[in-house]
């Protein structure tokens, strides 16, 4: 049924599908209408699942790690610093081999004090053993927390499902919520394949020794991989029944292009409209969203770059010392290739800071005109200070 | 060290975990602090002169069980009806609570569970020791004499009570107004004492004769006879007739006599006959005026006893020596000098002298003298410091050879005149006698002091009976010992009263009963110092699961094979039942 929600009850309304059984977060803005709405269905009967109020979001992660253990289907949301503050336990629950899934809603990281949209929270906890998904609107939103839960428990890794501050979580949009039964039969109940279990002792998380770490972490690959591998699976069952699919990423007129604009958010929304204007105008432009950035997707990408004789990478977030975080990845999947295009990285949007069409259209020329990127990183719109 | 799980489609999952054991590893090898479970002394029950149990009664009222909180009283005081009236309640000035907000309100709590005891006909569950052949003669049947009897029963032995008055009772029957203390309350006590075998022959005056032939009934005797007769004030005027002695008022009163006051009457003095006298004035239609020398913080009178007077009407004078009475046309003029403090005397008082030669007139219709009372006999008075005189904290025991040991006690010995030291002074009296039959003398310091509560001068017939509180510390638990962390502020319960309108009109009691409801809600904001509730905090934070529940009395104990010493179970204790010492000590 389509219902007019927000981004943010789009996520409580897929939490709910799921039949999360516990739920612990701790508010921060912009991520807390999520847990608001979250709390309003446990109080009032629509979710029967325990609502666990804590008193910071590293207790909110570890309250989750310990009820995960007991082989309970759980959710978490948080945002910015709040997702700092989770960093240690990020790398627990990843190790422990536990399948939560965050709703991680981007915002710039303090100071300067910014509540708005900014990738470098997220994209700095990519090394944690988290699968990350990015979403582009609502409804992506809405079906990503689905196949997060479908995924992550199939190969045991958490999942973050990131969406954008405001643009995404704040805004309205007419969205298919799907009917329980139909959820139900995409998203079975959880069948841990261990668990706490009084009538069997064990401990969790004892001492390893370089004769065995160096197995587990490998195993945490193992599992990535997997995850990678499965994906497309999980995207049919989902198109079985929803008759949507979104892609570890999606190539929008790719095969022609010359240059191909890389994107991931809201900002793909934008570039789909740039590139439909542009190639009305004979432009050979392409559009590659990435959905799917840990596992991150290399040879699908990699197969559609190579054809294209530029790269121009959109970047809403930034590693100090380095590049955009996006560009580099990009960068290094076409590393290994003959006749790789040049990479342009482009830094945008920062700390929810528009990225209009004029934008994407001034990169798409700025691309053009130069054969090779004058430098690693243009911050695109920079004003005089 | 690792796991595998394996998934349906025949996947490896290596997972962080292990089924092996740590009982291996025993982490109590790296202790050097130890934790051990160890009951202390709450502050209240030290300053209690009785010793009772508070810290334990007020748990038992918390879970309700009442009539096990009145049987914990009984154990150390046979007069919960009164002291739950009367008692000048030391125990509240010690309470730790009274640093985090308000005291518990211990006198009502032991008033209500009194009561409640009363009201259902609780019998007392208490351990009496077997029969005993020696025999105890009490002379006096006051508090301090029937609180010899009742711990002397107790401990097996048969008593005679000998009472030179019509009635038992001593200064309770006779001199504490109704209003603080109804007869019937009285009663229910003395028949409970009388129902452990105690007899008391009243209207048998006890003269000093009695010494040289006591030997042939008794083995020992316990002199126990008061303060009866008034102080004189040596001034002029004494001797005429509107000058009456405060205490044969109070007497006359509660025999049923009520004289009409009319006017204004000066009572002169500062103690509690004093109050008393000029609050029963009150309710007998006069005007009263307190006459004291000293100021008011230096009457020995209950401070709650003087506040309750000045609420009723009663006005106080200080610093105001009478000088003379004389006899006028309409009644008597109390000629006063206004005094002056000039430092302390010697035993801590204010020291005072005449500001001058002037002196004022007061024109009243009577004059009360109740400067204090003193033993009515000389031989009631101890005797001095000598071989086979044994000067204890609350009595004093002569024991001589070949003869009865007679221990005086009650008014006679104490320094505060109160019920509570007289029940402190019949315990002392009880134990000393006890370890003298079955002991002999020179092992009668060292058993009293093994019951000590706390160490001090407050005894413990429980623990004296071999009772679990002998197992408690002498360490009496501080304020900063207590976990305050576990306890949120409440206000203390208001005692609910008489208005002072329905106080004046009559002799009826003033304090009136809490309900159980109140009463559980305010003992539960009692700390229970030093004393195990069973919270279990201890075994809910032990790291290392070393803290294991069991049968005994504690409830649990604590595996030391695995217990590392980080010491969080006494940390969380909120009551300071735990210690926790260098290894080894």
């Amino acid at each position: 049924m389509k219902r007019v929600v927000e981004g943010s009850q789009a996520v409580a309304e897929a939490v709910r599908l799921a039949r999360v059984e516990v739920i612990s977060a701790y508010p921060i803005t912009p991520q807390t209408h999520i847990v608001e709405f979250l709390s309003e269905y446990c109080a009032n009967g629509t979710l029967d699942a325990r609502f666990l109020r804590v008193e910071s979001e590293h207790s909110a992660l570890a309250a989750l790690i310990g009820t995960v253990s007991t082989g309970v289907r759980a959710f978490t949301a948080t945002s910015g610093q709040g997702l700092a503050l989770m960093h240690e336990l990020l790398h627990w629950a990843a190790g422990a081999r536990l399948p939560i899934v965050m709703a991680e809603v981007n915002r710039a990281l303090a100071p300067g004090w910014n509540i708005w949209v900014d990738q470098t929270d997220s994209l700095a906890q990519r090394d944690t053993g988290w699968m990350q998904m990015y979403c582009e609107n609502s409804q992506e939103v809405i079906d990503t927390v689905l196949m997060a839960y479908r995924l992550g428990e199939q190969v045991n890794l958490p999942v973050m499902v990131v969406l954008d501050a405001f643009f995404l979580s704040h805004t309205y949009e007419p969205v298919d919520v799907p009917a329980q039964e139909l959820a139900d039969r995409f998203l079975p109940p959880f069948d841990p394949k261990f668990l706490l279990d009084t009538q069997n002792p064990c401990a969790f998380g004892p001492l390893v020794p370089p004769n065995a770490y160096m197995e587990m972490r490998h195993s945490i690959a193992v599992g990535m991989d997997q995850a990678l591998a499965r994906f497309p699976a999980v995207e049919d069952e989902f198109e079985d029944i929803f008759g949507r699919r979104y892609g570890a990423v999606d190539a929008v007129h790719c095969d022609d292009a010359e240059i191909i604009l890389v994107t991931s958010g809201t900002i793909t929304s934008t570039t789909r409209e740039v590139i439909k204007a542009l190639r009305a105008r004979g432009e050979h432009v392409g559009l590659l969203k990435v959905k799917l950035f840990r596992p991150f997707p290399l040879e699908e990408i990699r197969r559609t770059l190579q054809t294209a004789q530029k790269v121009a990478v959109i970047d809403r977030n930034f590693s100090f010392g380095a590049s955009g975080i996006f560009a580099q990845e990009i960068r290094a999947a076409l590393c290994n290739t003959v006749d790789t295009p040049p990479v342009f990285g482009y830094i945008a949007g920062l700390g929810g800071r528009d990225v209009t069409r004029e934008i994407i259209e001034e990169i798409y020329t700025n691309t053009k005109h130069n054969e090779v990127p004058e430098k690693e990183s243009i911050w695109v719109g920079l004003q005089e200070v | 060290m690792t796991a595998k799980a394996e998934n349906k489609t025949g996947e490896f999952l290596l997972l962080p975990c292990t089924s092996m054991s740590t009982e291996s590893n025993l982490t109590g090898s790296w202790r050097f602090m130890k934790p051990r479970y160890e009951e202390k002394t709450a502050p209240c029950s030290a300053a209690c002169p009785a010793g009772e149990d508070i810290g334990r009664i007020e748990m038992l009222v918390t879970q309700g069980l009442f009539k096990e909180a009145w049987d914990t009283i009984l154990r150390e005081n046979p007069f919960p009806a009164v002291c739950g009236r009367v008692c000048y309640h030391p125990c509240e000035n010690n309470c730790n609570r009274g640093e985090f907000d308000e005291a518990i309100a211990i006198h009502s709590l032991e008033r209500f569970l009194a009561d409640t005891a009363s009201k259902n006909e609780f019998k007392p569950s208490i351990d009496l020791r077997p029969a005993r052949d020696e025999r105890i003669a009490i002379i006096g049947a006051g508090p301090g004499g029937l609180a010899t009897a009742y711990f002397l029963a107790l401990l097996g032995y048969p008593c005679d009570v000998f009472e030179s008055t019509s009635a038992t009772g001593g200064v309770l029957r006779w001199g504490i107004p109704l209003y603080r203390l109804p007869l019937a309350v009285l009663e229910g006590e003395i028949a409970r004492i009388e129902a452990l075998g105690v007899t008391i022959h009243t209207g048998r005056h006890i003269t000093s004769d009695f010494l040289k032939t006591a030997h042939e009934r008794y083995n020992a005797v316990f002199v126990g006879c008061g303060h009866s007769k008034s102080r004189k004030l040596g001034i002029d005027g004494e001797d005429l007739d509107g000058l009456e002695e405060g205490i044969r008022f109070l007497e006359k009163i509660r025999r049923g006599d009520l004289p009409a006051v009319e006017g204004t009457v000066a009572v002169i003095g500062g103690g509690n006959t004093a109050v008393d006298v000029a609050r029963s004035a009150v309710r007998l239609g006069g005007k009263s005026v307190l006459v004291y020398r000293r100021r008011r913080e230096d009457m020995p009178a209950f401070e709650h006893e003087v506040e309750m007077a000045l609420e009723e009407g009663v006005e106080l004078r200080q610093l105001l020596a009478p000088v003379e009475v004389k006899q006028t046309e309409n009644g008597y003029t109390l000629v006063v000098r206004s005094m002056k403090v000039v430092g302390e005397d010697e035993d801590g008082r204010a020291a005072i002298e005449p500001v001058g030669e002037t002196t004022e007139e007061l024109t009243v219709q009577k004059v009360f003298k109740a400067i204090g009372e003193e033993p009515a006999e000389n031989w009631y008075n101890p005797p001095l410091k000598r071989q086979n005189v044994m000067r204890l904290n609350h009595s004093v025991l002569v024991h001589e050879p070949r003869r009865p040991a007679v221990v005086f006690g009650g008014d006679l010995t104490s320094r505060i005149k109160s019920v509570v030291h007289a029940v402190a002074s019949g315990k002392e009296a009880a134990i000393a006698l006890d370890v003298l039959f079955r002991e002999g003398a020179d092992a009668i310091r060292a058993r009293l002091k093994s019951c000590a509560v706390g160490g001090g001068a407050a005894l413990s017939m429980e623990a004296y009976m071999d009772g679990l509180r002998k197992n408690r510390s002498h360490h009496t638990v501080r304020y900063e010992e207590i976990n305050t962390d576990y306890f949120q502020t409440t206000s203390r319960v208001t005692q609910p009263r008489l208005l002072i309108g329905e106080r004046i009109g009559s002799f009826k009691e003033i304090d009136l009963k809490i309900s159980a409801n109140l009463a559980i809600k305010e003992a539960e904001r009692c700390f229970n110092c030093g004393l195990c509730n069973q919270c279990d905090n201890c075994y809910l934070f032990c790291p290392d699961l070393a803290v294991c529940r069991d049968e005994s009395s504690q409830g649990r104990h604590i595996n030391y094979d695995y217990c590392k010493g980080c010491g969080l179970c006494v940390v969380e204790c909120p009551r300071n039942a735990m210690i926790l010492e260098e290894e080894g000590q």
